[in-house]
């Protein structure tokens, strides 16, 4: 996971949602279909991909998908 | 034969390994990107047959973004389930693995998740929306917190008991109030203890005393689900003794999940089978290879002294999955052998080997022989008078169990291999054969088969069907339901699928409400022959309206019609109606996919047809079942003025 387009291919694939680059900086509220569950989701794709643990509190403070990358890649 | 690569947990249905996991997980997600998942919906399920854990949860939580209205308007034989998750915690990580799990199973699950924490609220008030939606089944998944998070700090066992005592005194009235409601299944399940409550305790003692509290307070509601049809209880003890973890700690404290995903993926398959009974899809026979499967070696290389079976470490393996088959056979799965052999060292290997556990008489047929085993599945099939959908199917052989899922991808096939320390695992891993409760015709159902398979033999030393009958001494007894019979006519209704004239699943206590009433009908069929007792093998149900009685429903065993039992229950029926002043009897019949055989009772039974009516409320697992739902409901109408005929070799007796 080297780039927020990767990480929104993810988001893509695993969530069957179709964000595209606008999305990332858009609340996750606007978002369509999103669900505050997914973040769980999230988290634990990205520990997976990256092979580091992420500070959920931070994820869960995330209010778009680029602050979730970010957290991510903190 | 392969070498063991893979754990249990892996794989275990499906015809494909890992490799093929891969592959069916990539094909998912190219539908999905191409935006064909709704379109492509009966491809899924034999995809997802491939997948497991973390891949089945991924494809769930893909599925989980379509609608099941569109599914269920593009594809109708696919039936749609609809469940309600309500309990304590965030419980959305169920959603998906729910999604994946249905639609493993070929259904669609229309999910609805209640309010966080309003489990109470849900369920002890009957105007709820929970109530309000009518779904099928409602999970009330309820975890330790319940419990801990009203303890006081500091706190000891005898706090927990408290908590625990009056949680249970509120679960006993939440499913007194789903009773009363008195539609769908209610499923709890226990709580699971962990070492982050025990161990806050310091001494052993006090430990002991809460390890005891929390399994009374477990053991009262394993009890709740006795003597109430409509709850059934999942203890997940079982799932996390075999190394699922209960909880993660940082989804606990952070995200209020208090159960690990990886227990509600358990949870979840356990009501992926509890749905597929519920909307007639038990699986009703266990096919078995026997050549590494069975026992060990090949008996056509190694002889009947050769092959393992007992006392030699392999040997001991082969004898507990006989243990185990044996024991599945006993509770109304029918069990058959499928085997590349020779029929004849077979027989003697099942009839005479000192250290065989199964013998010929656990199976209700032994198929010996070089045909492709799909052909012999198909045979059986045909004999047994089930659908192939009914079978699930186990074999050591890669081979055999590809070219079984391709030919008859309906078939559960469950691949072993070549350690045999792993065939009970893999067996029992998917609960094929779960029901909510054995009658007693289950326990008796392998002998009746076996009776079957000797009426067929019979049935071909005869010229003509009339002479069978005439010999066959068949006798009928129509009787109004008792409260003996209500368990046994809801499960005709839930397995039942050729002669199921409308394909509305009943619950026990909507039988027994039935019965009770007196402007509703409802008669049990009992049958026997010279060869023995059917048992109660089917019912008719209606009501009166407006001086015609209508029919809403009639079942029957699909071992047991074309004989003239059907006609005879048809004849006392409509005499009975004209006996009581009936102006008509009316009748409906909802074709699915798999009940064309009775399409034409009614006309055979002298009925003409009035036109489409509305479709009737199809009950629990709608859809209905595998009420592959192909078109509206044909009404007939029947005036009383010439009653057919009970036919003559029939031996008729009624109490109506």
């Amino acid at each position: 996971m080297n780039t927020i387009d990767e990480f929104l291919q993810l988001v893509r694939d695993g969530l069957g949602l179709p964000v595209t680059a606008e999305d990332a900086e858009r609340g996750l509220d606007e978002i369509p279909g999103w669900d505050s569950v997914h973040l769980l989701w999230l988290l634990t794709s990205l520990e997976q991909r990256t092979g580091r643990s992420i500070s959920m509190p931070d994820v869960l403070e995330a209010s778009s998908l680029g602050q979730i990358y970010a957290a991510a890649m903190k | 034969m392969t070498v063991a690569t893979v754990d249990p947990t892996d794989g275990t249905a499906g015809t494909a390994g890992t490799a093929g996991a891969a592959d069916a997980h990539a094909e998912l997600t190219a539908l999905q990107r191409a935006g064909r998942l709704v379109a492509e919906y009966p491809r899924v399920e034999r995809l997802l047959g491939a997948l497991s854990g973390e891949q089945l949860l991924s494809a769930g939580r893909l599925l989980a973004r379509l609608s099941p209205d569109e599914v269920a308007a593009r594809h109708p034989a696919v039936p749609v389930v609809g469940l309600a998750v309500t309990g304590h915690g965030t419980l959305g990580e169920l959603v998906p693995a729910l999604t994946g799990e249905l639609a493993r199973h070929g259904m669609v699950a229309r999910t609805r998740v209640a309010d966080f924490d309003s489990y109470v609220f849900d369920l002890c008030d009957p105007g709820s929306d929970l109530y309000a939606a009518r779904p099928d089944l409602v999970l009330c998944v309820l975890d330790p917190e319940v419990v801990f998070d009203e303890v006081p700090v500091p706190w000891g066992p005898a706090d927990v008991e408290r908590v625990f005592e009056e949680k249970t005194r509120l679960l006993v009235r939440a499913v007194a109030e789903f009773t009363g409601v008195g539609h769908g299944t209610l499923v709890r399940n226990t709580l699971p203890l962990q070492r982050r409550h025990t161990a806050q305790l310091v001494d052993h003692a006090s430990r002991a005393r809460l390890g005891a509290i929390w399994r009374e307070g477990n053991a009262r509601l394993l009890r709740l689900a006795e003597g109430n049809p409509a709850v059934v209880v999942l203890d997940l003890d079982p799932i996390l003794a075999e190394g699922t973890p209960a909880c993660d700690a940082r989804m606990n404290v952070y995200a209020k999940a208090h159960l690990s995903r990886e227990l509600l993926a358990g949870y979840a398959r356990e009501v992926g089978h509890l749905a597929r009974h519920l909307a007639g899809r038990t699986k009703k026979c266990l096919a078995l290879d026997l050549d590494g499967t069975v026992w060990g070696g090949v008996l056509g290389d190694d002889g009947p002294q050769g092959i393992e079976v007992a006392e030699s470490y392999r040997g001991e393996a082969y004898r507990a999955f006989q243990r185990v088959a044996k024991q599945i056979g006993s509770q109304g799965v029918l069990l058959a052998a499928v085997s590349k052999n020779d029929v004849e060292p077979v027989r003697e290997v099942l009839r005479d080997h000192p250290m065989m556990t199964l013998r010929e008489g656990d199976f209700v047929r032994v198929t010996a022989n070089w045909r492709p085993k799909h052909d012999n599945l198909k045979d059986l099939a045909q004999t047994l008078n089930l659908g192939v959908d009914s079978f699930v199917f186990a074999d050591d052989s890669p081979y055999e169990c590809g070219l079984v899922g391709r030919e008859l991808p309906q078939v559960a096939v469950v691949r072993l291999d070549g350690d045999p320390a792993l065939h009970v695992a893999r067996l029992l891993h998917d609960g094929w054969f779960d029901v909510c409760r054995l009658t007693a015709e289950d326990r008796k159902r392998a002998a009746t088969y076996a009776d079957e398979l000797v009426r067929a033999d019979f049935l071909q030393s005869f010229d003509s069907l009339a002479d069978y009958l005439r010999e066959l001494d068949v006798r009928v007894r129509l009787a109004r339901v008792g409260a003996q019979d209500a368990a046994r006519v809801a499960q005709l209704t839930q397995r039942t699928n050729q002669f199921n004239l409308t394909t509305v699943r009943l619950q026990q206590a909507d039988v027994q409400a039935m019965a009770d009433d007196p402007e509703r009908l409802a008669l049990a069929v009992h049958a026997g022959d010279r060869f023995g007792e059917n048992g109660l093998v089917g019912a008719v149900l209606g009501r009166w309206d407006g001086g015609a009685l209508h029919l809403e429903n009639f079942v029957l065993s699909c071992r047991v019609f074309s004989r003239g039992i059907e006609l005879a229950c048809m004849a006392s029926v409509l005499r009975y109606a004209k006996a009581a002043g009936a102006t008509a009897v009316l009748g409906g019949y909802r074709p699915t996919a798999k009940n064309t055989a009775v399409k034409d009772f009614y006309p055979r039974c002298g009925f003409t047809p009035t036109g489409p009516g509305a479709a009737p409320d199809a009950g629990p697992g709608a859809g209905s079942g595998t009420a592959a739902d192909g078109g509206g409901t044909t009404l007939f109408r029947h005036d009383l003025a010439e009653i057919v005929a009970v036919p003559e070799h029939v031996h008729l007796t009624e109490s109506l």
